[in-house]
């Protein structure tokens, strides 16, 4: 079997059902867990529960105004990243093929320069946030594993698509594999590091959303 | 979109006649021949056309009938030979651009010549025909083709 | 059918061509082979030399369509004649004999030309059971296969069942067919893949052979570079509609009318090693992309079993809603599993001594804080 029919074929469905199942296992993990049981008061509330979720979900994407000056370039390095990953992700042809193959659902793509571009600057915004990982301290120390294997899980398709795209480096056909292999190792890590902050985030800010919706600080 | 491909003609056929000079150098300075094969090269037609119509055509127009037609003529550079060789069924084999006194292939080859000298006994008392070749001579501003037949 | 005495060029002279159409047919070889064009004089002096090469051609596990696109094949006349040229000494499709006859032709063309015969192939080999899924007069084509390449001077595996197993191998392969490189390793071998192979493929490594002497210059597949070193997707006319990114969508839509890129529909010409795009079939009248149809990637290895034909290269085969289903509630088994034991494991801390008052105490009325 060629490495191409691989990574389309047994890899891909491997990789597919462990990330099913790993995400299945950690959010049914999270959401089973006992809750801690209030015993005050709830305040009358506007919003409701439901209403304070997505409130801070929603707040919590801006940056607080006293933090600013110290997070400003970690928040607009991330802010490239993950906005680039998404306009890669969503406005790329062959991606919106592979979502049309899954769902039936298809839209316009955007030039493949355009994709070109934005991959260039999420690749750069990658390296700036790794450079920041490692030169702050405070992060270093922090720094796990999971933490450089997720950074690298999401590094190596960026950079094997865009120069598949380009064409010029390396056979399409094993740059393809390569390709669509470093995308499954990432859907396989997914479900079990950092990674998983890609649903989490909405669980937790969520959380925390209803919690204060309920009693405590209006954020 | 702007097309920009007339550009890239020009710098691409310029190129190529740098290396007919080259070559021309050569078979004046060496007498070596030299031979560009046109459809090797990953030129677009557009510049092919460019390169024929600058070179120009010259004195000699020479009809081959070998295993399909072929022409072969002369270019407005003298040394200069312009080749189009097609198969039976009238399909573009090969395009080469020659650069020699006379091109190899209008030669007799003497296998042949040999072969032909052997025949030739048996043609006495019948009206000869010219196999091969049909050559016709366009003379600067004179003469009309003629067939030997 | 042996007249070994004749050379090439004695041969074409009695079928009324002489030296022109051969050097011609010379220089329309070297610019098809990629070679330099100072060298065909030098082809057609040798081909004129040449003397007939013996080539034995036997068929295994194949549909014979690999024998017909080579006699279809409307290559010019010249070309005709070099496989008239090339002594066939055995083919058992075209071969008058049959029988003991043919088995008795096959030992005398092996004994006459001894370690100077090309031996060409097409049809898979499959090696299972012994071999008994393909016989030929009761005999194993993997048995014929190791006698006979004894003493070739070269294999030659034409079509891609015989280069890579092609058809036969796909999935599940039931008869364990391979192709001739996985059962021959002392010998040098050519494979020309393709289902069927471009013919003009085939004339060009022969006069390759006839002329120098020695197999043209191979790929890291044993594919002739100067028809394999490019893919579809590089020599395709079709280009610039992919780099511009329109496709088609589907077929006989407005994009497909226009010709668009066929990308969409399952077009795998980016992965796929062959001449189509520039050598076209039936002498040069076209090929399946300009019929409207992508690139099957036929000349590849297991080309079968890639995915479907119109699931584009960007897609894959991936799990249907079942498996995937199953593995949810794998997962939510697994997690609901996990956190039950963490239930069971974490004492109530946060429990009260009592149970709360059902009516809160009197508090502050808010309003009135300072």
């Amino acid at each position: 079997m060629t490495l191409l029919a691989f990574a389309r074929g047994p890899a891909l469905q491997a990789a597919v059902l462990i990330m099913i199942a790993g995400i299945c296992w950690r959010l049914a993990g999270i959401f089973l867990l006992r809750r801690r049981k209030r015993f005050a008061l709830p305040r009358a509330s506007v919003t409701g529960r439901i209403g304070g979720a997505f409130t801070t979900i929603l707040t919590r994407f801006v940056p607080r105004r006293t933090f600013w000056p110290r997070i400003a370039v970690s928040v607009m390095l991330s802010g490239v990243f993950h906005i680039g990953l998404l306009i890669i992700l969503l406005g790329g042809a062959p991606h919106i093929q592979v979502i049309h193959q899954v769902t039936g659902l298809t839209w316009p793509n955007l030039p493949k320069g355009l994709i070109v571009i934005v991959s260039g600057l999420t690749l750069a915004s990658m390296i700036g946030l790794l450079i920041r990982r490692v030169l702050n301290p405070v992060l270093r120390l922090l720094s796990t594993v999971d933490d450089y294997l997720s950074w690298l899980l999401v590094f190596l398709p960026v950079l094997s698509g865009v120069l598949l795209s380009g064409e010029t480096i390396g056979g399409y056909g094993t740059l393809l594999a390569l390709h669509i292999l470093s995308v499954e190792l990432l859907m396989i890590w997914l479900p079990f590091g950092k990674l998983m902050h890609m649903l989490l985030v909405f669980a937790g800010r969520g959380a925390m959303g209803i919690d204060f919706a309920r009693k405590g600080a209006a954020t | 979109m702007t097309d920009f491909s007339f550009l890239a003609d020009d710098a691409l056929v310029d190129a190529l006649i740098m290396e007919i000079a080259g070559l021309l150098r050569r078979l004046i300075e060496h007498g070596e021949a030299g031979i560009i094969d046109v459809l090797g090269l990953p030129l677009p037609p557009s510049c092919v056309a460019s390169l024929e119509q600058r070179l120009g055509h010259g004195e000699v127009t020479v009809r081959l009938d070998a295993a399909g037609a072929s022409e072969i003529r002369e270019t407005g550079i003298p040394g200069v030979w312009w080749t189009r060789h097609s198969n039976e069924q009238g399909r573009l084999v090969a395009m080469l651009i020659e650069v020699t006194f006379v091109p190899e292939i209008l030669k007799a080859n003497i296998a042949d010549v040999v072969r032909g000298a052997e025949r030739l006994p048996a043609l006495t008392n019948v009206a000869l025909r010219a196999r091969g070749a049909d050559v016709a001579l366009r003379a600067r501003g004179a003469g009309r083709p003629h067939d030997a037949s | 059918m042996m007249h070994h005495k004749e050379t090439l060029g004695t041969m074409l002279a009695r079928c009324g061509f002489g030296r022109r159409g051969l050097l011609k047919f010379a220089i329309a070889m070297t610019s098809s082979l990629a070679l330099p064009p100072s060298v065909a004089p030098v082809m057609a002096a040798n081909l004129a030399k040449a003397k007939r090469r013996s080539v034995i051609w036997l068929s295994f596990q194949e549909c014979t369509g690999c024998l017909e696109t080579l006699l279809r094949s409307s290559s010019p006349t010249i070309d005709q004649l070099i496989f008239d040229f090339i002594s066939l000494d055995y083919q058992e499709s075209l071969m008058a004999a049959a029988g003991s006859a043919a088995e008795q032709t096959l030992r005398e063309a092996m004994a006459a030309n001894k370690g100077e015969y090309l031996l060409a192939i097409d049809g898979s080999i499959p090696v299972k059971d012994g071999g008994v899924y393909s016989l030929t007069g009761g005999r194993s084509n993997l048995s014929m296969l190791e006698e006979v390449a004894a003493d070739a001077k070269a294999v030659l595996a034409i079509g891609t069942c015989a280069a890579y197993g092609g058809i036969p191998k796909a999935y599940p392969n039931p008869t364990g067919a391979v192709g001739v490189e996985d059962l021959v390793s002392n010998k040098p071998i050519v494979n020309i893949p393709g289902c069927p192979p471009v013919p003009e493929v085939l004339s060009g490594v022969l006069v390759h052979f006839i002329s120098f002497g020695r197999l043209p210059e191979l790929d890291d597949r044993k594919r002739p570079l100067a028809y394999f070193g490019t893919t579809i997707h590089d020599q395709c006319y079709r280009r610039p509609f992919y780099d511009q990114g329109k496709f088609a969508k589907s077929f006989d839509d407005d994009g497909a009318r226009q010709g668009w890129c066929l990308f969409e529909l399952g077009c795998k010409g980016p992965v796929t090693h062959n001449a189509c795009a520039s050598l076209k079939w039936n002498g040069g009248t076209s090929f399946p992309i300009e019929a409207g149809h992508g690139c099957i990637g036929c000349s590849e290895p297991d080309f079968w079993d890639a995915g479907g034909f119109y699931t584009s290269l960007a897609g894959g085969s991936a799990t249907g809603w079942k498996s995937a289903g199953i593995a949810a509630a794998v997962g939510l088994a697994g997690g609901a599993a996990a956190a039950l034991s963490t239930r069971i494991a974490t004492p109530l801390e946060d429990a009260p001594a009592s149970p709360p008052e059902k009516t809160p105490p009197e508090k502050t009325p808010p309003d009135k804080l300072p």
